[in-house]
């Protein structure tokens, strides 16, 4: 700062082009702005305190070697792995069914949320709006929580929490895909004298096909590792058996686990990629 | 008995913007009639509020006895299937074949099954056949409509509302997005297979050329208003000028 003054003090201004209007910042806005970035960065550094040093149980943790000696114990044990396969296949179903299902439940949530061609107006309309907010705003385990309540444990529960949870965001971009297509094809079919059903079918349905497929094809993907967790809630597949790996404290089988999901999750994302690339 | 009556039709569209003020037109038997006037003036309009795909704002149109204006959804729906409708920007559904376009002309008529099914009916399948035939698109029917160049996609739209077997065509400038030779092949194509097929041609255009080249009579549009109905051979100097001569010298 003194610097600054400095400079103005052996005659900058005496150039004559910059006269008496600075036309850098005001030095006080910088100052302000130094100020600012103190204050946040203590802020942040208690917050930091607060959760890493003073919450952690540092005792248990132990030092460095500690620590990787923990980790250590969940190197995957392949030996356990053939008695998970089943339940990663229950798994990739679950996923499977739940994204189906959801799917089939969206269209007709799609063309109610869809302004241009919901069929009763702003009641319709709301209707579709509010099933997609109450879809997406409940997290999936909660679903599964609920419908475990109802049906007991299993797989359906947990397809169903999947299905539930896939709806909202299904119709929700199908619904924009629907309110943005073109207006002629549409207009075309209705000059025909169709029915409603055939100008969605011939007129809407087309243009909203591949944008339809891509986003369900990403919803099984999500789904797939959503359905991996279902199971600690009792929604069925491999969650159960890694909740209970964990708590009898088998850390090389949990590491199994962890590992077999992502060879799923890989899998997963080939099959999409394959289907992608062959539908659209 | 005239085939389509339009009386005292208006259109004011809920943004303010008022497009017909009052139009009076009869079609009777099978000939062209342009509807001539620049762009604004309401041409587009017309069309669209004859078979409602615009709600009029006020005004009849009576189609062959049947009064549309005044028509229930179901009743239109019905009203419709003897209206072909040809578009400026051909209006075909892309990822669907030639054929399947030209058979979508039927839904009207197609039971939801069929169309939910896309079964249509083996006589409907002839006869879209031969209308591609007549267009000259016949060896396009499996191509998907968006690999077709802009005339054979008009060719595809004149098919398509021929399918119906209307009563009447609505053409809305359906030459305004083709090359001028090209529009001229497809306005000629047009023009012969609705006279073979015994259909009134109601077309907008906004090329003097092409409404006198084509027409037998000229209905002149501007600012909402008929300005002049004549024979094309009758239509003179001072009826275009009362088209085009822009606002402030009228």
């Amino acid at each position: 700062m003194s610097g600054i003054e400095a400079a103005d003090a052996s005659g900058i201004n005496g150039a004559g082009l910059i006269g008496d209007a600075n036309p850098l910042r005001p030095r006080n806005t910088i100052l302000k702005r130094y100020c600012l970035i103190a204050g946040f960065a203590s802020v942040v550094l208690v917050l930091t305190a607060h959760v890493f040093v003073f919450q952690t149980d540092w005792a248990r943790t132990g030092g460095l070697g500690q620590m990787l000696k923990t980790a250590a114990w969940f190197l995957p044990n392949l030996g356990y792995f053939p008695s998970i396969l089943l339940a990663l296949f229950e798994t990739f179903l679950i996923a499977l069914f739940g994204t189906l299902i959801g799917m089939v439940i969206a269209i007709p949530v799609a063309v109610l949320a869809a302004r241009n061609v919901t069929p009763a107006g702003l009641a319709s309309y709301w209707a579709g709006r509010v099933t997609i907010v109450l879809s997406r705003s409940v997290h999936e385990l909660i679903f599964a929580l609920i419908f475990v309540s109802a049906l007991g444990l299993g797989p359906l529960p947990g397809m169903l929490a999947l299905a539930v949870r896939s709806v909202g965001f299904l119709a929700k971009t199908t619904a924009e895909a629907i309110e943005n297509i073109d207006i002629g094809p549409v207009e075309a079919i209705e000059a025909t004298g169709a029915r409603r059903i055939a100008v969605l079918l011939f007129a809407v349905m087309p243009q909203v096909f591949p944008i339809f497929v891509g986003n369900v094809i990403f919803q099984f993907d999500i789904n797939i590792r959503r359905a991996a967790i279902l199971g600690m809630v009792g929604g069925g597949g491999i969650g159960l058996i890694f909740a209970e790996q964990i708590m009898s404290l088998a850390y090389d089988r949990a590491g199994t686990v962890v590992l077999g999901v992502v060879a799923m999750v890989l899998l997963g994302e080939y099959i999409s990629i394959r289907i992608r690339s062959w539908l659209l | 008995m005239a085939l389509l009556e339009v009386v005292g039709l208006k259109k004011t569209y809920p943004t303010g913007e008022t497009a017909l003020r009052g139009i009076d037109l009869t079609v009777n038997g099978a000939e062209v009639i342009a509807v001539l006037g620049l762009s604004g003036s309401g041409k587009s309009t017309l069309l669209r509020c004859i078979n409602r795909l615009v709600e009029p704002s006020e005004g009849l149109v009576v189609l062959d006895g049947v009064r549309v204006s005044e028509l229930d959804r179901r009743g239109l729906q019905r009203a419709r299937r003897h209206m072909g409708m040809i578009f400026q920007e051909y209006n075909l559904v892309d990822r669907l074949t030639v054929l399947e376009n030209v058979l979508s002309g039927c839904l009207g008529v197609a039971s939801t099954w069929r169309a939910v099914t896309r079964a249509f009916r083996k006589d409907d399948i002839e006869r879209a056949m031969e209308l591609c035939s007549r267009v000259g698109i016949l060896d396009q029917i499996r191509k998907r409509a968006d690999q077709l160049s802009g005339g054979q996609r008009q060719r595809v739209g004149i098919a398509r509302a021929l399918m119906q077997q209307p009563k009447i065509l609505l053409v809305d400038e359906p030459t305004s997005s083709l090359d001028p030779k090209i529009g001229a092949e497809v306005m000629e194509l047009m023009c012969a297979v609705a006279d073979e097929h015994n259909v009134p041609i109601l077309v907008s255009v906004h090329d003097l050329d092409v409404a006198t080249g084509y027409s037998k009579r000229i209905v002149g549009l501007r600012e909402g208003r008929i300005v002049f109905d004549a024979e094309t051979r009758e239509v003179d100097r001072s009826m275009l000028q009362s088209i085009y001569t822009d606002q402030d010298a009228a």
